[in-house]
């Protein structure tokens, strides 16, 4: 909602290119991004429904990958690859959503290590370093420049359609994403040229698309808007995510969310690591290439035939069945179904009330998938009304031009999306422990607020340190930012009470406020600290790190009991 | 002793979770903290606006309603187009379409339209709540004056938090207490041997429960405890013998939290 703050992510940080001069009398209505680990795509509202955008080989469905083999890296929006195998050579750097804004301590990061460009980890908590390989000689990037130069080519492409500047966008984002990564992704699209309105978490685009074909169903049938309740399980390459909408009258109000770093990546890379002879030949381009054809195919076959050819004598060849790859592929699935189940219980919905289950990403073509979602769901039939590759661009789409605020004669804009938080954010409080103040699911806007105070007598200063996520020990969140508040007065342990109060708007953006009250007093003795997280940057890991060294325990919290 | 001890450690850890998470308490007192010096966000500066003037202060008893009084509400006059309402909730004008400022007089019940009764169809609630938030939602406001913007911030989040009360038995019985005057301290220690041994019992057997057969049977159990004394407070509260029905609310509290409990653990 707050335009301004929402363009740059650090003043530190310079835009890439100037932003284009737009008129500022007719409302731009904002384009809608999918960008997936491998495949993106770009959508519009035209006037009377939403447009896929395609590229100039005439696909809706554009490859992630920018190449780096000539002195202008170029994306896959206007490069075309001779074959399949040209992006393994290690010139091309792909699957970026896996890697933006996480560290080289994380698993998801080392999971990347057998790619064919570089990804070195020093596991020191920083940012991994990324190269691709041009010329014999390996050229450095960031996972921001990557996505920023593919942002730009998607721009161009649809500037260049749509006969004017494009600057506004919706993107939506995993349900996993951490604030954070959020960041990164805000900050390449502000190297792109591109002014993020929001970022939607993928289920909730669909879900969306569920509300407005709903409202257009139910005004043909002349019905009242009676809710339907859906769940949305939407699983890509990299991210499997799910939503509890619960959508009437074209309202989708999100109930629950839940979302891992697991997805078809993870997949490939098991049944690759299964299938090779030996584990020098595990990140072999012609296995990945051959591997990952037989997933596809074994989506409609009980069984099918792999061939690799490796060129230097070694080969393999073999049958791989259904079953074998289900048991290959056994914690990937698993770990769907505690997403399902999870999701289902926190948004308090019993699986009899289910009207739809919606399947949509890559991965939802993946018959074990298909029957781990309908068996926790308990419903024979999917929901077939959505293109499921096509579901969350279209949805983008549709939240950019409401949010654009463009109206539709016919009410097919009459459309809204109450959002709930992905992950809870909290402080650490009570030794090492992680505090929730607003928890998971709850529904945006959201302010809530928590009491805490002092752990030694005359305390005058206290940290706050604010993490986002699920575990229970800080260590197991991630990090946001942390700031200290002073000027408390000299009081016996547990008599000041500290409120921290945290805001989530509209748009998403979190605040932090924090005031230092007396017993009895109504007006805070100090000023009210408000800081906007998250504040962190790269290589934030250490700073938790180094708080704890700094300060042990002497500017601690605990939450305050009440007499 | 064995048996004893565990009862105080349950006793302990059972109100320092009551004090962790008292989503209600915090829901109520809605924090406000107004700073009259310039600043980029708006959203919070309106959150209380009846309060700006003031130079910098916090509240924690959130609004304070007042009980019936406000029954027979005068009609309201649009600050836009000066067209006046006789709706009791007057939220959004119907002749200008512009969002209205936060009238601290409407009552939650007002907002959805409803007598101010207990027992209400919680169904009902959730289309009027997406009804309201269709006019109100800062999402769709976009192209509204900053003043206007700042109204349909402070009214969705008051639509919102009205929503939230009234949908859950327990918050929707302490709001109407709260409505009569009467503020549930929900954080009181139970002195009841009788219940305290309860709680200890069933605290025992969710944690000794493994299957979900087993925790879903001991959760059916518990709502129907909720139930009964969910009947029991409308009873105690319509014939306005408020100490029973405070009491009423306590066992709603503990049987809540036992469901919460189950919820965790399935």
């Amino acid at each position: 909602m707050a335009e301004p703050a929402y363009t740059v992510a650090s003043d530190s940080e310079n835009t890439g290119e100037e932003k284009s001069s737009s008129s500022p009398s007719l409302p731009e209505i904002a384009v809608g991004i999918d960008i997936g680990t491998s495949q993106c795509s770009i959508a519009v509202w035209n006037g009377s429904q939403v447009h896929i955008l395609r590229n100039t080989r005439n696909q809706k469905l554009i490859k992630s990958f920018v190449t780096f083999k000539d002195e202008v890296p170029a994306g896959g929006v206007s490069n075309q690859l001779a074959h399949e195998q040209e992006m393994l050579t290690g010139a091309a750097v792909f699957n970026m959503k896996r890697l933006i804004g996480r560290v080289d301590t994380d698993p998801v990061v080392h999971a990347s290590k057998s790619l064919p460009f570089l990804v070195q980890t020093l596991d020191i908590g920083v940012r991994p370093f990324i190269a691709a390989l041009v010329n014999n000689a390996w050229r450095s990037t960031t996972p921001e420049e990557v996505l920023a130069i593919f942002l730009v080519e998607l721009r161009l492409m649809a500037e260049a359609q749509l006969k004017r500047a494009v600057r506004n966008v919706v993107l939506t984002v995993p349900v996993s994403f951490s604030r954070f990564q959020l960041t990164r992704i805000e900050r390449a699209c502000a190297m792109a040229g591109l002014h993020v309105l929001r970022l939607m978490p993928e289920p909730t685009a669909v879900a969306l698309l569920y509300a407005q074909q709903q409202q257009m169903t139910s005004h043909d049938n002349m019905g009242s808007g009676s809710e339907r309740v859906a769940v949305i399980f939407n699983m890509g390459a990299g991210y499997c995510d799910v939503a509890v909408t619960a959508t009437a009258g074209g309202v989708s109000q999100i109930k629950a969310l839940a979302g891992s770093a697991v997805g078809g990546e993870d997949i490939l890379q098991n049944t690759m690591r299964h299938i090779a002879p030996r584990p020098d030949k595990e990140g072999s381009g012609s296995l990945r290439v051959a591997t990952q054809d037989a997933i596809h195919r074994l989506s409609k076959q009980d069984s099918v035939q792999i061939e690799v050819d490796f060129g230097d004598g070694d080969a393999v060849s073999k049958v791989l069945d259904r079953s074998e790859f289900e048991e290959v592929n056994k914690n990937v699935f698993e770990e769907c179904e505690r997403l399902v189940v999870q999701c289902l219980r926190d948004a308090k919905v019993d699986v009899d009330d289910l009207d739809d289950v919606i399947m949509v990403g890559g991965c939802s073509y993946i018959p074990k998938v298909r029957a781990i979602v309908s068996n926790v769901c308990k419903k024979e039939e999917i929901y077939k009304e959505v293109n499921p590759l096509e579901a969350a661009v279209r949805g983008a789409a549709l939240e950019g031009a409401v949010t654009s605020g463009i109206h539709d004669p016919f009410g097919s804009l009459d459309l809204l999306t109450i959002q709930a938080t992905a992950l809870a954010v909290g402080v650490r409080a009570n030794g090492n422990k992680f505090v929730p103040v607003i928890p998971r699911n709850t529904m945006v806007p959201a302010r809530r607020d928590l009491f805490f105070t002092t752990v030694h007598d005359d305390q005058k200063e206290a940290l706050i340190v604010v993490y986002e996520g699920e575990g229970e020990g800080v260590g197991e969140n991630h990090l946001l930012g942390y700031f200290k508040i002073v000027g408390i007065p000299a009081a016996a342990k547990g008599v000041p009470e500290i409120n921290v109060c945290m805001d989530i708007d509209a748009s998403n953006a979190l605040r932090v406020f924090a005031a230092v009250l007396m017993p009895g007093s109504k007006s805070p003795v100090v000023p009210v600290v408000e800081v906007r997280m998250p504040t962190v940057d790269d290589g934030h890991g250490w700073c938790a790190q180094a708080l704890s060294a700094k300060f042990g325990s002497a500017l601690d919290l605990v939450t305050l009991q009440r007499k | 002793m064995n048996r004893a001890r565990k009862l105080v450690a349950s006793i302990s850890t059972l109100s320092t979770r009551r004090r962790t998470y008292s989503p209600s308490s915090s829901t109520f007192r809605t924090i406000s903290i107004i700073n009259s010096q310039t600043h980029h966000s708006s959203r919070r500066e309106s959150f209380q606006p009846s309060s700006s003037a003031k130079p910098l202060c916090l509240r924690f008893s959130g609004r304070e309603f007042s009980s019936g009084s406000s029954d027979t509400t005068s009609s309201s006059v649009c600050w836009n187009c000066g067209s006046s309402s006789e709706k009791a909730a007057f939220l959004f004008c119907d002749s200008c379409r512009s969002i209205q400022p936060i009238d601290d007089s409407v009552d939650y019940f007002q907002i959805f339209d409803l007598e101010k009764k207990y027992e209400l169809d919680a169904g009902s609630l959730e289309g009027k709540y997406k009804d309201w938030q269709k006019k109100l939602h800062p999402d769709l406001v976009h192209n509204k004056s900053q003043k206007e913007r700042d109204y349909a911030a402070d009214q969705s989040a008051k639509v919102t938090e009205a929503y939230r009360t009234l949908t859950k038995r327990l918050s929707r019985a302490m709001y109407i207490m709260k409505l009569n005057g009467k503020n549930v301290n929900e954080e009181e220690t139970i002195t009841d041997p009788t219940l305290l041994m309860e709680i200890m019992e069933l605290r025992e057997t969710i944690s000794e429960a493994n299957d979900s057969k087993e925790l879903d049977q001991i959760r059916s159990q518990v709502q129907e405890k909720l139930k009964q004394w969910s009947d029991s407070f409308v009873e105690a509260f319509e014939s306005h013998r408020f100490d029973e029905a405070v009491k009423c609310i306590q066992r709603m509290t503990y049987y809540e939290r036992a469901c919460e409990e189950i919820v965790k653990k399935l």
